[in-house]
C-alpha cells in the first residue's frame, strides 16, 4: 500500500468520524448527567435537514449551519421535557422522537424540495491549519477538512475542560451518579439535566449539518442512517470516558472508510461486515468482555425526591 | 394536578381510554397534516381506505401485516411482565427471515409431507429469533447488561447480517448468472410457502392468522394462570423478594427474553414464507420497531396487542396506497406513529403507580 493511499484512508477516516465525534460528545455530557438521549438520531436528522434547507434558501452555508444547529434544540427540548419533567421512559421517548423526526423531515423535504431534489446545496468550505497544510501528501489528504471539524475539535477540548475542571462539570457528573446528593446541595437536578440535554441537541445539530452541508452538500431522506445510534455505541464502547469515546469514534470512522479502501487495494470484505463491526464491538463492550463497564449510576432514571 | 380526578375513575375503564386518546390525537394530527400539504383530504382519506380495506386483497395484506406486529407485540408484553424491555424485534425478525430462507431453500424440507415443508422453516425461524433474543437475557443475568442496549445493538447486527447473507453468494444470494443478478435469495419452493387460509390468491390470508389467534390467548393464559406467569410478574415487581421466595430468577429472565425473541423470529418466518418468498436487503422494513410500539400501546394486555396490531397493519397499508394514489407521502404515517408514541409516553403520568411505560 502506498503512502498516498494511507493518507487518503486516514483523511476519510477523520471525515467519516466527524459527525460521530460531534454528536457523541454532546450525548456523553447528557448521559453523564443521567439522561439517555436516544433521540440523538432524530436531532441529527433534524439538524441536517434544517441546515440544508436554510443553506439552499439563503445561498449562505453559514446561515444554514446556524439554522440547522438551532433547529435541533426544540427536539432536544422535547426529549428533556419528556424525560426530566414528565419522567417518561427515556428510551421509548427517544424512539418516538426518532420516528417522528424521520417522518417529519421526509414529509417536509418532499413538500419543499419536491422535484428540485437533485440540486446541489451550497456547502461549508474546507480549511487546513497553517504549517500542517504544507506537509506533502498529508496537507492535502488528511488536514484539508471542512472547517467545522476543527471547530468541533475545539469544542471537544472545551467540553473535557468543563467536565473535569469546573464546578459545573462536577455537578453534571454528580447528576448522573448521585442525583440525590446534588439535590441536597441545593442545586437543581432538573435544571442541570435540561442544560445537558440541550447541549447534546446543539452538538447533534452541528453533527447533522456536518453530514448535509459539510460532507455531502445535499439532503436525502433519512440521510443520517443510524449515525445517532452509532454515536451511542461509541459512548458505550468508550466506557463513558471522553478520551476513549473519541478513539471509538475514530475506530468506527475507520471501519466505514475501509468500505472504500479495501476494494481499492484488492481485498474483498463484505460491506455489511464492516458496517456491522461497530455494533458488534459495542455489544462486546456492554457484555463486559473488555473490562468492567462503568455507566453513570442513575443513567436513564428520572429523579424525584420522594 | 388538574387531571387528578382521573385517578378516581376505575382502572378497567381507564386502561383502554388512554391509548385510544393517544391514537385519536395522532390521527387528527395526521389529517391536519394532509390538509397542510395542500392535498385534498377527502381524496387522501379515500385512497387510504381503498388501500387499507378497499378489496379482499387489501384486507388480507393489512391483516398479514398485523400478524407480524401482533407477534412482536405479544413478545414485548410477555417480557415486559418481568420488567424487561425488548427493543430487538427488528433483529429478531431479520434472523428469523434468514433461518426460514436457509431451511426452505437448503434444508431439504421441500418434499416433506403433512405441512412439515413449511412448518420446519417456521420452527427454525422461531429458534433463531429465540437465540437472538435469549442472548440479551443471558447477558443480563451474567453481566448485568442493560437489555435495552444489547437488544438494540443486536437489532442492527441482525439487519446487517441479513444484508450480508443476500450480498454473498457463499451464503444465501442466488447464483450469479450475469452482472444484473439482484442481491437477493432464490424464491423458496412453493411447498414451503404458507398455504392460503381460503385457498384463494385473491384473498391471500395465510395460515399465520389462526396460529396467531392461538398464540395470543395462549400467552395471556400463561401470563395470568401459570407458575411461569407468576414468576415473571414477581421478578418484575421485586427481584429480591422473588429470590427470597426461591424463584428461579435467572431462568425466568432468560426464558422471557427467549420467548419474546422466538415470537419475533416467527414473525420473520411469516413475512418470508407468507408474503415475500425471497430474502432481500431491507427485509425487516421497520416492522420490528412497529411491533415494539404495538407492545407499548397495549399496556400489558394481549387484547390490546391485537387492537394495536390491527390499527398499525391497516395504517401502514393505507399509508402506502395513499402515497401511490393521492401523492401524500407515506412518511405521514411515521409522523402519526411518532405522535402516538409520545402522547402515550406523556399520558402514562395520569395513572402512574411508580411504573412508566
Amino acid at each position: 500500500m502506498s503512502w498516498e493511499m494511507m493518507a487518503v484512508f486516514i483523511g476519510s477516516t477523520i471525515r467519516l468520524a466527524a459527525p460521530l465525534l460531534l454528536s457523541a460528545t454532546g450525548e456523553l455530557v447528557s448521559q453523564r448527567a443521567g439522561v439517555l438521549n436516544m433521540s440523538l438520531e432524530g436531532m441529527m436528522l433534524t439538524g441536517a435537514f434544517a441546515g440544508a434547507l436554510a443553506s439552499w434558501y439563503t445561498g449562505n452555508p453559514l446561515i444554514g449551519l446556524l439554522f440547522g444547529t438551532l433547529a435541533a434544540l426544540p427536539v432536544a427540548l422535547l426529549q428533556a421535557f419528556f424525560s426530566i419533567t414528565l419522567k417518561a421512559n427515556q428510551i421509548v421517548t427517544g424512539i418516538g422522537i426518532n420516528i417522528l423526526a424521520l417522518g417529519a423531515t421526509t414529509l417536509a423535504y418532499r413538500e419543499i424540495f419536491g422535484s428540485r431534489s437533485s440540486e446541489a446545496i451550497p456547502g461549508l468550505s474546507k480549511w487546513s491549519p497553517p504549517v500542517l497544510r504544507d506537509i506533502p501528501l498529508w496537507g492535502d489528504q488528511v488536514f484539508d477538512q471542512v472547517w467545522l471539524l476543527y471547530l468541533g475539535g475545539l469544542i471537544i477540548l472545551l467540553t473535557a475542560l468543563v467536565m473535569h475542571r469546573t464546578a459545573l462539570g462536577l455537578a453534571l457528573h454528580a447528576c448522573g451518579a448521585e442525583p440525590r446528593a446534588v439535590d441536597k446541595s441545593g442545586l437543581s437536578v432538573a435544571r442541570l439535566r435540561y442544560l445537558a440535554v440541550l447541549f447534546s441537541g446543539l452538538m447533534a445539530g452541528l453533527a447533522g449539518c456536518f453530514i448535509s452541508i459539510g460532507d455531502i452538500h445535499t439532503f436525502t431522506e433519512g440521510m443520517t442512517s443510524g449515525a445517532g445510534y452509532l454515536a451511542i455505541a461509541a459512548i458505550i464502547f468508550g466506557n463513558w470516558k471522553l478520551g476513549r469515546m473519541v478513539l471509538a469514534c475514530l475506530l468506527f470512522g475507520a471501519a466505514a472508510a475501509l468500505k472504500f479502501f479495501l476494494p481499492a487495494i484488492g481485498i474483498q470484505v463484505p460491506n455489511a461486515l464492516l458496517i456491522m463491526l461497530p455494533y458488534v464491538l459495542a455489544l462486546i463492550a456492554v457484555a463486559g468482555l473488555i473490562g468492567r463497564q462503568t455507566a453513570p449510576g442513575s443513567l436513564a432514571q428520572p429523579y424525584s425526591r420522594s | 394536578m388538574s387531571l387528578s380526578f382521573l385517578q378516581r375513575v376505575p382502572q378497567p375503564l381507564l386502561r383502554p381510554f388512554i391509548p385510544l386518546t393517544a391514537v385519536l390525537i395522532a390521527l387528527l394530527f395526521g389529517v391536519a397534516l394532509v390538509a397542510a400539504t395542500g392535498a385534498s383530504v377527502s381524496e387522501a382519506l379515500g385512497a387510504f381506505a381503498e388501500g387499507a380495506w378497499g378489496s379482499p386483497y387489501a384486507i388480507a395484506a393489512s391483516i398479514n401485516r398485523s400478524l407480524v406486529f401482533a407477534l412482536v407485540g405479544i413478545g414485548f408484553v410477555l417480557a415486559e411482565r418481568a420488567r424487561l424491555i425488548n427493543v430487538g424485534g427488528e433483529g429478531q425478525i431479520a434472523v428469523g427471515g434468514i433461518a426460514a430462507t436457509a431451511v426452505s431453500l437448503y434444508g431439504g424440507v421441500a418434499d416433506l409431507p403433512m405441512g412439515l415443508a413449511f412448518i420446519l422453516p417456521l420452527l427454525a425461524a422461531a429458534l433463531a429469533g429465540g437465540l437472538w433474543g435469549g442472548l440479551p437475557g443471558v447477558l443480563k443475568v451474567k453481566a448485568g447488561t442493560n437489555e435495552v442496549i444489547s437488544t438494540l445493538m443486536l437489532s442492527f447486527i441482525g439487519i446487517w447480517l441479513l444484508y450480508w447473507c443476500v450480498q454473498s453468494s457463499a451464503l444465501l444470494r442466488q447464483p450469479m448468472s450475469n452482472s444484473g443478478t439482484l442481491p437477493e435469495s432464490l424464491e423458496i419452493p412453493s411447498s414451503t410457502m404458507l398455504p392460503f387460509f381460503f385457498g384463494d390468491p385473491s384473498m391471500p390470508l395465510h395460515v399465520g392468522l389462526p396460529a396467531v389467534l392461538v398464540i395470543g390467548p395462549l400467552v395471556a393464559l400463561v401470563l395470568g394462570r401459570t407458575l411461569f406467569g407468576m414468576h415473571l410478574r414477581s421478578v418484575g415487581l421485586n427481584q429480591q423478594a422473588a429470590h427470597r421466595a426461591g424463584m428461579p430468577i435467572a431462568r425466568t429472565l432468560i426464558l422471557a427474553m427467549f420467548i419474546a425473541g422466538a415470537l419475533g423470529g416467527l414473525a420473520g418466518g411469516f413475512m418470508l414464507q407468507g408474503e415475500q418468498y425471497s430474502l432481500k436487503a431491507g427485509f425487516s422494513s421497520g416492522f420490528g420497531f412497529d411491533g415494539l410500539v404495538v407492545g407499548l400501546l397495549a399496556r400489558g394486555s394481549i387484547a390490546g396487542v391485537f387492537a394495536g396490531a390491527l390499527l398499525f397493519g391497516f395504517l401502514r397499508s393505507g399509508g402506502i396506497y395513499m402515497e401511490m394514489v393521492a401523492q401524500v407521502p407515506s412518511a405521514l404515517v411515521l409522523v402519526v406513529q411518532g405522535v402516538i408514541i409520545l402522547t402515550l409516553a406523556a399520558v402514562t403520568l395520569i395513572n402512574r403507580r411508580g411504573e412508566a411505560v
